[in-house]
């Protein structure tokens, strides 16, 4: 509990120090909960996600950093490794493959790359997922389009 | 950015209000930049898009499994657990027949291997197998070495190579706070068994200590730190025996094989800590691997750290971690 805590105020600070030095992230600690963060990441360039900005929810485990942080979408995406409805991640680090030496910025950084290189293979929303294993990129890339401009744009007008 | 962090704190507000967590959630609609244009109403809506009503993943089955699949994952992580609870993290020590008793029905090569076992080596004391058994089996075995000996002077020379560690991490730009919560409870660790101070610990709360999570976990992670700054640092070196193992580089090994916690051990792992810690570890193979079954014999290889211009090797003759290997699993071995 006490570890947890220290670690997170380390990552508190550190975020505030980075801040200018990635643009496309932005963390939030929750003013009364250091367990709770929020992040803005946006969509990477010469993706159907470019030019969104999606939100990120983190629920971070007592025993953190032994055990990763649960992240999920709040923002609504059309992604093979995202459940359209509960916008649970389906990503090695934040499972198996986590370990203390990943942070909570290099996490986000982690994510926009999956946004970049979906993973069929693995798929929490099938959709997607056999959209890009039949082959059809423009179907995927469409449909993906279509719920960034939908869920994480500015409407016009 | 301003205004987008100012967005952020409204937007925020508005996911307070849908709900408590792990309910069927609610996902808060759009982004930060659309909740400006929506009334607060709408946003609070649950279920604000009847646009995705077309799309109902269950309908073709798929989502579902994705869910089992995720059912099935937890439930063999369970059983695992409930599995390794059953031997704490560093067991007692018991007499080397107590290997010879679990076997009793078994291999003849084992049996007979046991008993060769038992003209060196008199007791062990078992580790837990959740993929951590060799760290933690180092740790509890040096830790007690130096509470056995006293030796200050070795204290100092891995302090020194500890030192050299959290360089190594730093140029290959981990940032400090990933890593230095870790090094410090092995140093307090380390502090401790050396007698004659406040802080200092027995035996018994030595072994309170290896099966206390909060310590042990700490540990175990910061061996894995080490190593994977060792393999990283000569990562040429390393390269064919990674190449051998798992057909990555040597980046992707560290980060799927070495950091994570429960991922187990090999050669590659056990040399890098040998090398960067400067501490020589024996391991004994008990395995049912024999070349004349006439005149058996138990394999054990040395691993001696390599002198190297960062790190000064102890000059003791004699291993002073001995692990016992039964294929996938290590512990701790005693010698007469």
């Amino acid at each position: 509990m006490q570890a947890s805590r220290a670690r997170l105020f380390k990552e508190y600070k550190e975020v505030h120090k980075e801040k200018a030095v990635d643009p496309d992230i932005q963390l939030v600690c929750d003013d009364s909960n250091i367990y709770k963060w929020t992040a803005l990441i946006k969509g990477p360039s010469e993706t159907p996600y470019e030019g969104g900005v999606f939100q990120l929810a983190f629920s971070i485990p007592e025993q953190y950093p032994l055990l990763p942080p649960q992240v999920r979408f709040l923002t609504k995406i059309f992604h093979p490794n995202v459940h359209f409805k509960t916008g649970e991640i389906c990503l090695d680090i934040l499972k198996n493959a986590w370990s203390p030496a990943w942070t909570l910025q290099s996490v986000c950084r982690a994510i926009i790359a999956l946004m970049a290189h979906p993973e069929p293979d693995s798929p929490l929303n099938c959709d997607s997922g056999n959209l890009l294993r039949s082959g059809d990129v423009r179907g995927y890339r469409s449909m993906a389009r279509m719920y960034t401009r939908l869920a994480a744009m500015p409407k016009k007008g | 950015m301003a205004k987008e962090a100012e967005a952020s704190a409204r937007k925020r507000k508005a996911s307070d209000d849908v709900g408590p967590e792990g309910e069927e959630p609610a996902m808060p609609e759009p982004s930060l930049l659309e909740v400006e244009t929506k009334s607060g109403e709408e946003a609070s809506n649950s279920n604000p898009n009847p646009r995705d009503s077309f799309l109902f993943e269950d309908d073709y089955g798929c989502a579902s499994l994705c869910d089992d699949n995720v059912d099935i994952m937890q439930h063999y992580s369970d059983i695992c657990a409930l599995d390794a609870v059953k031997i704490p993290y560093v067991g007692d020590k018991e007499p080397l027949s107590s290997l010879a008793i679990e076997f009793q029905s078994g291999s003849p090569i084992l049996q007979e291997k046991i008993k060769l076992l038992a003209e060196q080596y008199a007791a062990l004391r078992r580790t837990r197998g959740d993929g951590n058994c060799f760290y933690r089996s180092f740790m509890y075995s040096y830790l007690e070495h130096i509470l056995e000996t006293q030796d200050k002077a070795e204290v100092d020379r891995i302090l020194a190579n500890i030192e050299q560690c959290k360089k190594t991490l730093q140029v290959l730009g981990y940032a400090d706070f990933t890593f230095e919560d870790f090094f410090s409870i092995f140093i307090e660790q380390l502090e401790s068994v050396l007698q004659g101070s406040q802080t200092s610990i027995s035996h018994e709360e030595l072994l309170l200590r290896s099966c206390d999570q909060s310590i042990s976990d700490y540990v175990v992670m910061f061996f894995r730190f080490v190593t994977s700054g060792e393999i990283r640092r000569r990562a040429e070196f390393f390269e064919p025996f990674v190449a051998g193992l798992t057909n990555t580089s040597v980046d992707q090994f560290c980060k799927a094989s070495v950091e994570p916690m429960g991922e187990e051990s090999d050669h590659v792992h056990i040399i890098a800590l040998s090398d960067a810690l400067g501490v020589p570890i024996r391991v004994v193979y008990l395995d049912r691997s024999s070349c004349d079954p006439s005149a058996l014999t138990v394999n054990h290889h040395d691993f001696m750290p390599t002198e190297s211009s960062t790190s000064n090797v102890c000059l003791l003759p004699r291993p002073r971690v001995t692990l016992l290997y039964r294929p996938g699993h290590y512990d701790i071995l005693y010698p007469k």
